[in-house]
Protein backbone atom coordinates (compact mmCIF):
# COMPACT_ATOMS: atom_id res chain seq x y z
CA UNK A 1 0.00 0.00 0.00
CA UNK A 2 1.49 3.15 -0.56
CA UNK A 3 -0.57 5.69 0.54
CA UNK A 4 -0.77 3.92 3.79
CA UNK A 5 -3.27 4.82 5.99
CA UNK A 6 -2.33 5.49 9.45
CA UNK A 7 -4.01 5.36 13.07
CA UNK A 8 -5.31 9.21 12.75
CA UNK A 9 -6.42 8.82 9.36
CA UNK A 10 -8.80 5.43 9.83
CA UNK A 11 -10.20 6.67 12.98
CA UNK A 12 -11.01 10.36 11.55
CA UNK A 13 -12.86 8.11 8.62
CA UNK A 14 -14.49 6.18 11.20
CA UNK A 15 -15.63 9.02 12.71
CA UNK A 16 -16.88 10.98 10.51
CA UNK A 17 -18.96 8.52 9.02
CA UNK A 18 -20.95 7.73 12.44
CA UNK A 19 -21.29 11.66 12.82
CA UNK A 20 -22.55 11.73 9.11
CA UNK A 21 -25.40 9.01 10.28
CA UNK A 22 -26.29 10.84 13.00
CA UNK A 23 -26.93 14.15 11.50
CA UNK A 24 -28.27 12.39 8.96
CA UNK A 25 -31.41 11.23 11.40
CA UNK A 26 -31.33 14.36 13.15
CA UNK A 27 -32.01 15.75 10.27
CA UNK A 28 -35.20 13.36 8.65
CA UNK A 29 -36.14 13.80 12.01
CA UNK A 30 -36.31 17.39 11.88
CA UNK A 31 -37.77 17.76 8.47
CA UNK A 32 -40.93 15.53 9.71
CA UNK A 33 -41.62 17.04 12.47
CA UNK A 34 -42.20 20.20 10.41
CA UNK A 35 -44.17 18.06 8.05
CA UNK A 36 -46.18 16.73 10.77
CA UNK A 37 -46.89 20.36 11.95
CA UNK A 38 -48.13 21.62 8.87
CA UNK A 39 -50.46 18.41 8.24
CA UNK A 40 -51.71 18.66 11.61
CA UNK A 41 -53.03 22.26 11.13
CA UNK A 42 -55.74 20.79 8.37
CA UNK A 43 -56.22 17.57 10.42
CA UNK A 44 -58.59 16.77 12.76
CA UNK A 45 -57.33 17.15 16.57
CA UNK A 46 -56.97 14.73 19.68
CA UNK A 47 -58.27 11.62 17.42
CA UNK A 48 -55.89 8.49 18.78
CA UNK A 49 -56.50 5.69 15.86
CA UNK A 50 -55.89 3.12 18.90
CA UNK A 51 -58.91 4.29 20.96
CA UNK A 52 -61.22 2.56 18.04
CA UNK A 53 -62.21 -0.37 16.55
CA UNK A 54 -64.40 0.52 12.95
CA UNK A 55 -67.18 -1.74 11.86
CA UNK A 56 -70.21 -1.72 9.11
CA UNK A 57 -73.21 -3.24 9.34
CA UNK A 58 -75.16 -3.81 6.16
CA UNK A 59 -79.17 -4.63 6.09
CA UNK A 60 -80.10 -6.33 3.24
CA UNK A 61 -83.50 -5.74 3.99
CA UNK A 62 -83.14 -2.19 4.19
CA UNK A 63 -81.41 -0.93 1.55
CA UNK A 64 -84.03 -0.21 -1.79
CA UNK A 65 -81.73 0.72 -4.44
CA UNK A 66 -81.73 4.13 -4.40
CA UNK A 67 -77.40 4.29 -5.30
CA UNK A 68 -77.79 7.47 -3.33
CA UNK A 69 -74.73 5.85 -1.42
CA UNK A 70 -72.08 5.73 -4.17
CA UNK A 71 -72.97 8.72 -5.52
CA UNK A 72 -72.13 9.95 -2.61
CA UNK A 73 -69.37 7.70 -1.84
CA UNK A 74 -67.67 9.73 -5.30
CA UNK A 75 -68.75 12.91 -4.45
CA UNK A 76 -67.33 13.00 -0.78
CA UNK A 77 -64.13 11.12 -1.73
CA UNK A 78 -63.62 12.83 -5.43
CA UNK A 79 -63.73 9.27 -6.80
CA UNK A 80 -63.28 9.67 -11.10
CA UNK A 81 -66.33 8.97 -12.66
CA UNK A 82 -64.96 5.46 -14.60
CA UNK A 83 -67.27 2.71 -14.85
CA UNK A 84 -64.71 1.08 -12.90
CA UNK A 85 -64.16 3.29 -10.26
CA UNK A 86 -66.10 2.13 -7.32
CA UNK A 87 -65.35 2.60 -3.68
CA UNK A 88 -68.56 1.50 -2.79
CA UNK A 89 -71.63 0.28 -5.40
CA UNK A 90 -75.15 -1.48 -5.46
CA UNK A 91 -75.46 -4.91 -6.80
CA UNK A 92 -78.79 -6.06 -7.63
CA UNK A 93 -79.84 -9.70 -7.03
CA UNK A 94 -82.88 -11.36 -9.15
CA UNK A 95 -83.29 -15.00 -8.02
CA UNK A 96 -85.96 -16.43 -11.18
CA UNK A 97 -88.13 -19.09 -10.74
CA UNK A 98 -86.86 -22.76 -11.20
CA UNK A 99 -88.07 -24.35 -14.39
CA UNK A 100 -91.26 -26.31 -14.62
CA UNK A 101 -90.58 -30.15 -13.64
CA UNK A 102 -87.28 -29.19 -12.93
CA UNK A 103 -87.36 -30.35 -9.46
CA UNK A 104 -85.05 -27.02 -8.00
CA UNK A 105 -86.28 -24.73 -5.16
CA UNK A 106 -84.48 -21.88 -7.54
CA UNK A 107 -83.69 -21.10 -10.71
CA UNK A 108 -80.69 -18.67 -12.34
CA UNK A 109 -79.46 -16.04 -10.18
CA UNK A 110 -78.73 -12.96 -12.13
CA UNK A 111 -76.61 -9.98 -10.86
CA UNK A 112 -76.92 -6.50 -12.91
CA UNK A 113 -74.82 -3.34 -11.08
CA UNK A 114 -75.02 -0.31 -13.88
CA UNK A 115 -72.37 2.18 -13.41
CA UNK A 116 -72.12 0.58 -9.50
CA UNK A 117 -75.91 1.48 -9.27
CA UNK A 118 -74.89 5.36 -8.77
CA UNK A 119 -77.69 6.59 -10.95
CA UNK A 120 -80.21 4.39 -9.11
CA UNK A 121 -82.14 1.31 -10.57
CA UNK A 122 -84.35 0.48 -13.52
CA UNK A 123 -87.32 -1.70 -13.23
CA UNK A 124 -85.30 -4.75 -14.63
CA UNK A 125 -86.22 -6.26 -18.09
CA UNK A 126 -86.83 -9.84 -16.62
CA UNK A 127 -90.84 -9.71 -16.29
CA UNK A 128 -92.08 -9.93 -12.97
CA UNK A 129 -94.04 -13.46 -13.06
CA UNK A 130 -90.69 -14.95 -13.31
CA UNK A 131 -88.67 -13.34 -10.46
CA UNK A 132 -88.77 -15.08 -7.50
CA UNK A 133 -86.57 -13.01 -5.08
CA UNK A 134 -84.97 -9.61 -5.64
CA UNK A 135 -82.80 -7.68 -3.62
CA UNK A 136 -79.82 -4.99 -3.22
CA UNK A 137 -76.52 -5.57 -2.01
CA UNK A 138 -74.08 -2.91 -1.08
CA UNK A 139 -70.68 -3.41 -1.30
CA UNK A 140 -67.26 -1.61 0.11
CA UNK A 141 -64.59 -2.44 1.86
CA UNK A 142 -64.73 -5.44 4.30
CA UNK A 143 -62.27 -4.03 6.84
CA UNK A 144 -60.70 -7.51 7.25
CA UNK A 145 -58.51 -8.38 10.76
CA UNK A 146 -56.72 -10.14 8.25
CA UNK A 147 -56.67 -8.11 4.97
CA UNK A 148 -54.81 -9.90 1.52
CA UNK A 149 -54.93 -6.77 0.25
CA UNK A 150 -51.79 -5.27 2.93
CA UNK A 151 -50.51 -8.63 3.17
CA UNK A 152 -48.95 -8.64 -0.87
CA UNK A 153 -47.81 -4.77 -0.85
CA UNK A 154 -44.60 -4.95 -1.38
CA UNK A 155 -43.78 -1.71 -0.29
CA UNK A 156 -45.80 -1.28 3.03
CA UNK A 157 -48.18 1.58 0.88
CA UNK A 158 -51.08 -0.11 1.99
CA UNK A 159 -52.18 -1.22 5.63
CA UNK A 160 -54.31 -1.79 8.35
CA UNK A 161 -54.47 0.66 10.47
CA UNK A 162 -54.98 0.14 14.27
CA UNK A 163 -58.61 1.47 14.46
CA UNK A 164 -58.95 -1.39 11.97
CA UNK A 165 -59.20 0.33 8.55
CA UNK A 166 -57.86 -0.38 5.56
CA UNK A 167 -55.87 2.56 4.07
CA UNK A 168 -53.65 3.56 1.45
CA UNK A 169 -50.87 5.76 1.43
CA UNK A 170 -50.98 7.44 -1.92
CA UNK A 171 -47.41 9.15 -1.53
CA UNK A 172 -46.05 5.46 -0.93
CA UNK A 173 -47.79 3.65 -3.42
CA UNK A 174 -46.04 2.36 -6.71
CA UNK A 175 -49.39 1.59 -8.63
CA UNK A 176 -48.26 -1.86 -9.14
CA UNK A 177 -51.78 -3.06 -8.86
CA UNK A 178 -50.84 -6.65 -6.58
CA UNK A 179 -53.89 -5.78 -4.15
CA UNK A 180 -56.45 -4.74 -6.67
CA UNK A 181 -55.74 -8.80 -7.09
CA UNK A 182 -55.24 -10.00 -4.15
CA UNK A 183 -58.73 -8.50 -2.39
CA UNK A 184 -61.27 -10.98 -2.55
CA UNK A 185 -64.02 -9.10 -2.83
CA UNK A 186 -62.85 -6.51 -5.77
CA UNK A 187 -63.13 -3.55 -3.49
CA UNK A 188 -59.80 -2.15 -5.03
CA UNK A 189 -59.30 -0.18 -8.14
CA UNK A 190 -56.12 1.70 -9.45
CA UNK A 191 -57.24 5.52 -9.72
CA UNK A 192 -56.17 6.55 -13.40
CA UNK A 193 -56.22 10.27 -11.81
CA UNK A 194 -53.46 9.43 -9.52
CA UNK A 195 -51.96 6.27 -10.57
CA UNK A 196 -52.43 4.31 -6.80
CA UNK A 197 -54.27 1.77 -5.83
CA UNK A 198 -57.81 3.51 -4.28
CA UNK A 199 -60.26 1.82 -1.87
CA UNK A 200 -63.05 2.79 0.37
CA UNK A 201 -61.16 4.53 3.34
CA UNK A 202 -64.52 4.61 5.50
CA UNK A 203 -64.22 8.33 5.19
CA UNK A 204 -61.07 8.38 7.17
CA UNK A 205 -61.15 12.18 7.13
CA UNK A 206 -64.93 12.03 8.37
CA UNK A 207 -64.65 9.61 10.99
CA UNK A 208 -61.21 11.10 12.40
CA UNK A 209 -63.80 14.48 12.61
CA UNK A 210 -66.32 12.33 14.71
CA UNK A 211 -68.81 12.19 11.24
CA UNK A 212 -70.26 9.15 9.39
CA UNK A 213 -68.63 7.70 6.24
CA UNK A 214 -70.64 9.24 3.89
CA UNK A 215 -72.34 6.62 2.91
CA UNK A 216 -73.85 6.07 6.14
CA UNK A 217 -74.88 9.70 6.50
CA UNK A 218 -76.67 9.75 2.95
CA UNK A 219 -78.54 6.09 3.62
CA UNK A 220 -82.14 6.94 3.75
CA UNK A 221 -83.24 3.85 5.72
CA UNK A 222 -80.13 2.97 7.77
CA UNK A 223 -79.43 0.09 5.43
CA UNK A 224 -75.87 0.94 6.69
CA UNK A 225 -74.60 1.40 10.14
CA UNK A 226 -71.28 2.45 11.27
CA UNK A 227 -70.18 1.95 15.14
CA UNK A 228 -66.97 1.60 17.06
CA UNK A 229 -66.57 -1.43 18.80
CA UNK A 230 -64.15 -0.39 21.14
CA UNK A 231 -66.63 2.57 22.61
CA UNK A 232 -70.37 0.86 22.23
CA UNK A 233 -72.82 3.10 23.65
CA UNK A 234 -76.06 1.88 24.85
CA UNK A 235 -78.39 3.52 22.06
CA UNK A 236 -75.47 2.88 19.31
CA UNK A 237 -77.12 1.85 16.03
CA UNK A 238 -74.57 -1.26 15.96
CA UNK A 239 -75.41 -2.36 19.39
CA UNK A 240 -79.36 -2.37 18.41
CA UNK A 241 -78.42 -4.01 15.24
CA UNK A 242 -76.57 -6.94 17.48
CA UNK A 243 -80.02 -7.08 19.42
CA UNK A 244 -82.22 -7.47 16.97
CA UNK A 245 -81.28 -10.80 16.33
CA UNK A 246 -81.27 -11.18 12.53
CA UNK A 247 -78.90 -13.76 11.28
CA UNK A 248 -75.94 -11.87 9.93
CA UNK A 249 -72.84 -13.33 8.13
CA UNK A 250 -69.84 -11.87 6.44
CA UNK A 251 -68.62 -12.65 2.57
CA UNK A 252 -66.42 -15.29 1.37
CA UNK A 253 -66.17 -16.66 5.44
CA UNK A 254 -64.29 -19.68 4.23
CA UNK A 255 -61.28 -17.49 3.41
CA UNK A 256 -60.28 -16.63 6.95
CA UNK A 257 -60.23 -13.01 6.24
CA UNK A 258 -62.15 -11.47 9.21
CA UNK A 259 -64.13 -8.95 7.57
CA UNK A 260 -65.73 -6.72 9.90
CA UNK A 261 -68.43 -5.47 7.80
CA UNK A 262 -71.26 -7.74 8.57
CA UNK A 263 -74.62 -8.19 6.75
CA UNK A 264 -77.17 -8.86 8.33
CA UNK A 265 -80.56 -11.21 5.61
CA UNK A 266 -77.20 -12.42 3.20
CA UNK A 267 -78.85 -14.73 1.29
CA UNK A 268 -76.35 -17.55 0.01
CA UNK A 269 -76.21 -16.68 -3.91
CA UNK A 270 -74.33 -13.10 -2.73
CA UNK A 271 -70.50 -13.72 -3.17
CA UNK B 1 -0.54 -1.10 8.99
CA UNK B 2 2.02 -2.49 11.21
CA UNK B 3 0.21 -1.18 14.41
CA UNK B 4 -2.52 -3.69 13.55
CA UNK B 5 -0.24 -6.74 12.03
CA UNK B 6 -3.53 -7.54 9.76
CA UNK B 7 -2.23 -8.59 6.43
CA UNK B 8 -3.20 -5.52 3.93
CA UNK B 9 -5.91 -7.46 1.88
CA UNK B 10 -7.79 -7.98 4.73
CA UNK B 11 -7.75 -4.78 5.83
CA UNK B 12 -8.77 -3.90 2.22
CA UNK B 13 -12.00 -6.23 2.65
CA UNK B 14 -12.54 -4.59 6.27
CA UNK B 15 -12.42 -1.40 4.65
CA UNK B 16 -14.74 -2.38 1.64
CA UNK B 17 -17.11 -3.55 3.80
CA UNK B 18 -17.03 -0.85 6.26
CA UNK B 19 -17.72 1.36 3.34
CA UNK B 20 -20.67 -0.35 2.27
CA UNK B 21 -22.75 -0.93 5.58
CA UNK B 22 -21.87 2.82 5.97
CA UNK B 23 -23.12 3.94 2.66
CA UNK B 24 -26.20 1.55 3.66
CA UNK B 25 -26.81 3.42 6.90
CA UNK B 26 -26.42 6.65 5.23
CA UNK B 27 -29.05 5.83 2.70
CA UNK B 28 -31.76 3.85 5.22
CA UNK B 29 -31.68 7.18 7.42
CA UNK B 30 -32.31 9.04 4.23
CA UNK B 31 -34.54 7.57 2.62
CA UNK B 32 -37.12 5.79 5.41
CA UNK B 33 -39.65 8.68 6.35
CA UNK B 34 -39.62 9.04 9.88
CA UNK B 35 -43.01 7.81 10.78
CA UNK B 36 -42.29 4.14 9.21
CA UNK B 37 -42.55 1.22 11.73
CA UNK B 38 -44.59 3.82 14.48
CA UNK B 39 -47.50 0.83 13.98
CA UNK B 40 -46.84 -1.33 11.87
CA UNK B 41 -44.84 -1.99 8.50
CA UNK B 42 -46.24 1.41 7.05
CA UNK B 43 -45.78 5.29 7.04
CA UNK B 44 -48.10 6.61 10.21
CA UNK B 45 -47.85 10.06 9.48
CA UNK B 46 -49.87 8.86 6.11
CA UNK B 47 -52.80 8.44 8.89
CA UNK B 48 -52.59 11.78 9.32
CA UNK B 49 -52.30 12.90 5.52
CA UNK B 50 -55.34 11.00 4.51
CA UNK B 51 -57.27 12.08 7.31
CA UNK B 52 -56.31 16.13 6.42
CA UNK B 53 -58.76 16.28 3.87
CA UNK B 54 -61.99 18.73 4.54
CA UNK B 55 -65.25 16.55 4.34
CA UNK B 56 -67.97 17.41 1.31
CA UNK B 57 -70.83 16.48 3.17
CA UNK B 58 -71.39 18.63 6.45
CA UNK B 59 -73.07 15.86 8.37
CA UNK B 60 -76.47 16.65 9.85
CA UNK B 61 -75.13 17.87 13.10
CA UNK B 62 -74.05 21.08 11.02
CA UNK B 63 -77.40 21.39 9.92
CA UNK B 64 -79.19 21.77 12.85
CA UNK B 65 -76.79 24.82 14.38
CA UNK B 66 -79.78 26.72 12.10
CA UNK B 67 -82.34 24.39 10.90
CA UNK B 68 -83.39 22.89 14.50
CA UNK B 69 -87.07 23.10 13.96
CA UNK B 70 -86.91 21.14 11.00
CA UNK B 71 -84.90 18.59 12.42
CA UNK B 72 -87.27 18.26 15.55
CA UNK B 73 -90.47 18.39 12.86
CA UNK B 74 -88.63 15.33 10.22
CA UNK B 75 -88.16 13.03 13.44
CA UNK B 76 -91.33 12.50 14.34
CA UNK B 77 -92.32 11.53 10.28
CA UNK B 78 -91.41 8.77 8.28
CA UNK B 79 -88.16 10.31 6.99
CA UNK B 80 -86.62 10.14 10.54
CA UNK B 81 -83.97 8.22 9.24
CA UNK B 82 -83.23 10.43 6.10
CA UNK B 83 -79.99 12.78 6.62
CA UNK B 84 -80.53 16.26 5.50
CA UNK B 85 -77.96 16.27 2.69
CA UNK B 86 -79.71 12.69 1.51
CA UNK B 87 -82.15 14.87 -0.76
CA UNK B 88 -80.67 18.22 -0.48
CA UNK B 89 -77.19 17.02 -0.99
CA UNK B 90 -73.96 18.43 -0.30
CA UNK B 91 -74.23 21.12 2.19
CA UNK B 92 -70.43 22.21 3.07
CA UNK B 93 -70.40 25.12 0.63
CA UNK B 94 -73.83 26.34 2.06
CA UNK B 95 -72.41 25.75 6.06
CA UNK B 96 -69.44 27.93 5.03
CA UNK B 97 -71.71 30.59 3.21
CA UNK B 98 -75.29 30.50 3.93
CA UNK B 99 -75.73 32.55 0.26
CA UNK B 100 -75.11 29.64 -1.24
CA UNK B 101 -77.68 27.43 -1.70
CA UNK B 102 -77.70 23.41 -1.35
CA UNK B 103 -79.20 21.54 -4.85
CA UNK B 104 -82.91 22.15 -6.30
CA UNK B 105 -85.14 19.69 -5.32
CA UNK B 106 -86.38 18.10 -8.25
CA UNK B 107 -89.62 14.87 -8.54
CA UNK B 108 -86.97 12.75 -9.51
CA UNK B 109 -85.18 12.99 -5.70
CA UNK B 110 -88.64 11.67 -4.11
CA UNK B 111 -89.27 8.55 -6.99
CA UNK B 112 -85.20 7.49 -7.03
CA UNK B 113 -86.05 5.91 -3.73
CA UNK B 114 -90.40 5.88 -4.09
CA UNK B 115 -90.83 4.42 -7.94
CA UNK B 116 -92.14 0.97 -7.57
CA UNK B 117 -89.84 -1.99 -8.65
CA UNK B 118 -88.97 -5.52 -8.37
CA UNK B 119 -86.21 -5.29 -5.27
CA UNK B 120 -87.26 -3.05 -3.29
CA UNK B 121 -88.48 -4.51 0.21
CA UNK B 122 -91.96 -4.67 0.84
CA UNK B 123 -92.13 -2.79 3.77
CA UNK B 124 -90.73 0.01 1.72
CA UNK B 125 -93.59 2.72 0.44
CA UNK B 126 -93.38 2.81 -3.46
CA UNK B 127 -95.67 4.36 -5.87
CA UNK B 128 -95.94 4.09 -10.25
CA UNK B 129 -95.72 7.10 -10.87
CA UNK B 130 -97.70 7.50 -13.97
CA UNK B 131 -100.51 5.83 -11.79
CA UNK B 132 -100.08 7.36 -8.92
CA UNK B 133 -100.46 11.13 -10.58
CA UNK B 134 -100.37 12.38 -13.98
CA UNK B 135 -98.01 14.12 -13.79
CA UNK B 136 -95.04 14.31 -10.98
CA UNK B 137 -95.91 16.99 -9.01
CA UNK B 138 -95.07 15.25 -5.41
CA UNK B 139 -95.56 18.29 -3.54
CA UNK B 140 -98.61 19.42 -4.15
CA UNK B 141 -99.57 16.75 -1.73
CA UNK B 142 -96.82 15.62 0.41
CA UNK B 143 -94.26 17.54 2.33
CA UNK B 144 -91.00 15.68 2.29
CA UNK B 145 -89.82 16.89 6.18
CA UNK B 146 -93.51 15.54 7.27
CA UNK B 147 -94.47 13.12 4.81
CA UNK B 148 -96.98 11.07 6.64
CA UNK B 149 -99.31 13.99 6.39
CA UNK B 150 -101.30 14.62 2.81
Amino acid sequence: MKNQLNRRGLLGCIGGTVATILACSTLRKTKAAVQKFFISRQGPKGYDPTQHRWMVALDIERCIGCGLCVQACKTENHVPNSPSCFRTWVERYIIKKPKLASGETRGETVVDSPNGGMDGFHAPLIPKEEILNAFFVPKMCNLCEHSPCSQVCPVGATFDAPDGVVLVDPNYCIGCGFCVQACPYGCRFLNPTTKTADKCSLCYHRITRGLKPACVEICPTQARLFGDLKNLKQDDPIQKFFESGKAHASLKPHLGTGPRVIYASLDKEVR
Amino acid sequence: MRWLKIPPQIVRLLLVTFVIVSCYLILRQILTPVSFGAFGWYRAQALEEISARTPVFAGRQECDQCHAEILQTQAKFAHKTLGCETCHWVGQPHVEDPDVKTAKLTDHTCLRCHEQQAGRPAWFKQITSKKHYAEDRCTECHDGHKPDEK
